[in-house]
């Protein structure tokens, strides 16, 4: 008996995706999309906007397809690809210039009815840049360096808004913060 | 909470996500993006195809070739004669594989050999534009 596309690992679904298996890119979509699409969102993006780039992220893998070993997860595969777009759109639609666009004011996040701060809520506390900063690093994978290179930002900067960010972060989401209480995130 | 154990924590928080109410329907939207983008990538390589063979088939004859005349070169000669040689040998092989379909009634000798070549050079534009097309749908 076939198996069916819900039973291919995400390898086995890429090579008959790269043999030109749309369905079986859309299985992939299908576990991914919402993975993406939430990075691009705690990167910053907007819903409609979020979700563009999460498509051209998908419609480029899928031209890709071959490239993809299997040494990462697919997800994070695709999470870089759509990160590093997200970027070049920000720089494209000049919303985003390197380092020298003033920080936001920071938002103070509110928790929500049970009285937590999820990561979601807890990045919006951080300015733009050091909110890029650590979803490329802890969401997107991405290494400091390749940060930089793609920020066009000097990798001691891309150092000191990731530390930043990531210290605001503790002061939310820590159990000992006392502000609060715990992360929380559907699984 | 030191550094130490934040960082794996953030990294767990970034790899925990939601699987979003319209998930399904993101997918579909990709396949279908998918679908036409392959549509128009087919179309294009057809047209392409088609109109570069059209002018091929047109710049061929507005050649004036000349090729088995006596002020041609001998290497052109060559050519000419080799082009009618393979005209004869297309022309044979059909006419033989009609006799044994049983339509050896059927008379080729009034196609002359360039009516078959270029019979034969547009069935190979064909192929070759049908190959292309399979190309791009394989890859």
């Amino acid at each position: 008996m076939a198996k069916s596309l819900m039973d291919h690992h995400d390898v086995e679904l890429a090579a008959l995706a790269a043999a030109g298996g749309r369905r079986e890119f859309g299985e992939l979509v299908r576990r991914h999309g919402s993975a993406v699409r939430s990075l691009l969102r705690r990167m910053g993006a907007q819903g409609a906007e979020a979700d563009d780039v999460a498509q051209d992220a998908f419609l480029q893998a899928f031209e890709k397809c071959a490239e993809f070993r299997g040494d990462g997860t697919f997800a994070a595969w695709v999470k870089r690809i759509a990160a590093r777009l997200y970027l070049k759109r920000k720089a494209k639609d000049a919303r985003y210039v390197a380092g020298i666009e003033p920080d936001q004011e920071e938002v103070t996040a509110s928790p929500d009815q049970a009285g937590l701060v999820d990561l979601d809520e807890a990045l919006k506390t951080l300015s733009e840049t050091e909110r890029l900063c650590v979803s490329l690093c802890h969401g997107a994978g991405l290494s400091h360096p390749e940060i930089a290179a793609a920020m066009n930002l000097p990798l001691g900067t891309v150092k000191s808004h990731v530390k930043r960010g990531l210290d605001k972060l503790r002061a939310r989401l820590s159990p000992d913060s006392g502000q609060s209480g715990r992360a929380t995130h559907v699984g | 909470m030191s550094a130490d154990e934040f960082d794996p924590m953030i990294e767990r928080l970034f790899a925990r996500t939601p699987q979003m109410a319209d998930a399904t329907l993101f997918a579909a939207e990709v396949e279908t993006k998918l679908q036409s983008s392959t549509r128009v990538r087919t179309l294009a390589l057809t047209l392409a195809g088609v109109v570069g063979g059209i002018i091929a088939v047109r710049e061929s004859m507005n050649v004036n070739l000349n090729l088995t005349g006596s002020q041609a070169p001998v290497a052109g000669r060559v050519i000419g004669q080799g082009i009618q040689s393979a005209s004869l040998d297309v022309q044979g092989a059909v006419a033989s594989g009609l006799s044994q379909m049983g339509l050896a009634d059927m008379t080729l000798g009034s196609m002359g050999g360039m009516q078959l070549f270029w019979i034969t050079a547009g069935a190979l534009i064909a192929l070759a534009a049908a190959g292309v097309m399979k190309l791009s749908q394989d890859v």
